[in-house]
């Protein structure tokens, strides 16, 4: 098994959807604005439901959100 | 700082204010009359009845400042955290229960046993308020 890192695109997202904020991503998907804050930081890698619904909201493929980071 | 930390932090405190004082009391002066010594269990429902004041006026003051946070029901990631804590405090209790119920009752007697059992169920409430904060802190993969 290959060692990495789950990145995400969610702070520039939220600013590209008028700054949306973490709170009203976390109202939107059922999770509190301090997970959104953990998803976006990389403490906390969501569910693959919870990744599919922030991907809905942006409007974006889930790839596009989350991507897969091999360790060098 | 997410409302269930919080409450972590809260139920660590009052172990901390509460208990600690209690077990220190048990180990520098034990009871030494046997069971029941009503002394000594006065001092311990003291414990207990200070302990659940902390946390419900705690719980009250946390739900008073951030009302929307106390209603929100508990998030996947909370349910992870707890998760966590729960499995690895379960050794715990598992070993402490092992070392109190099967170990001491032939090395020990009265209050020994009684306040170690209370020291396991202590021990195991601040591993899993520990855990919880560190979950919170450090992040949950």
């Amino acid at each position: 098994m290959s060692p990495g890192t789950i990145t995400n695109q969610i702070r520039t997202l939220r600013f590209l959807h008028g700054e949306m904020s973490q709170a009203e991503l976390g109202q939107r998907i059922g999770l509190t604005r301090q997970t959104v804050a953990a998803i976006e930081a990389g403490k906390y890698s969501p569910s693959l439901e919870a990744a599919f619904r922030i991907a809905e909201v942006f409007g974006k493929p889930l790839d596009q959100v989350f991507q897969w980071v091999k360790s060098a | 700082m997410p409302y269930r930390e919080k409450l972590a932090w809260l139920s660590l405190v009052a172990m901390a204010v509460t208990y600690g004082p209690y077990f220190t009391l048990a180990a520098l002066a034990p009871p030494t009359t046997a069971l029941p010594d009503l002394s000594r269990l006065g001092v311990f429902a003291a414990t207990s009845l200070s302990h659940m004041v902390i946390i419900m006026v705690g719980r009250l003051y946390f739900m008073a400042r951030s009302p929307e946070d106390a209603r929100a029901p508990a998030d996947e990631r909370d349910l992870a955290i707890e998760r966590r804590s729960k499995t690895t405090a379960y050794y715990l209790l598992m070993a402490g229960m092992i070392l109190v119920g099967v170990v001491m009752p032939f090395t020990a007697g009265g209050w020994i046993i009684v306040n170690a059992a209370l020291a396991t169920i202590v021990g195991v409430e601040i591993l899993r308020d520990g855990l919880i904060v560190l979950g919170y802190r450090r992040g949950v993969a």
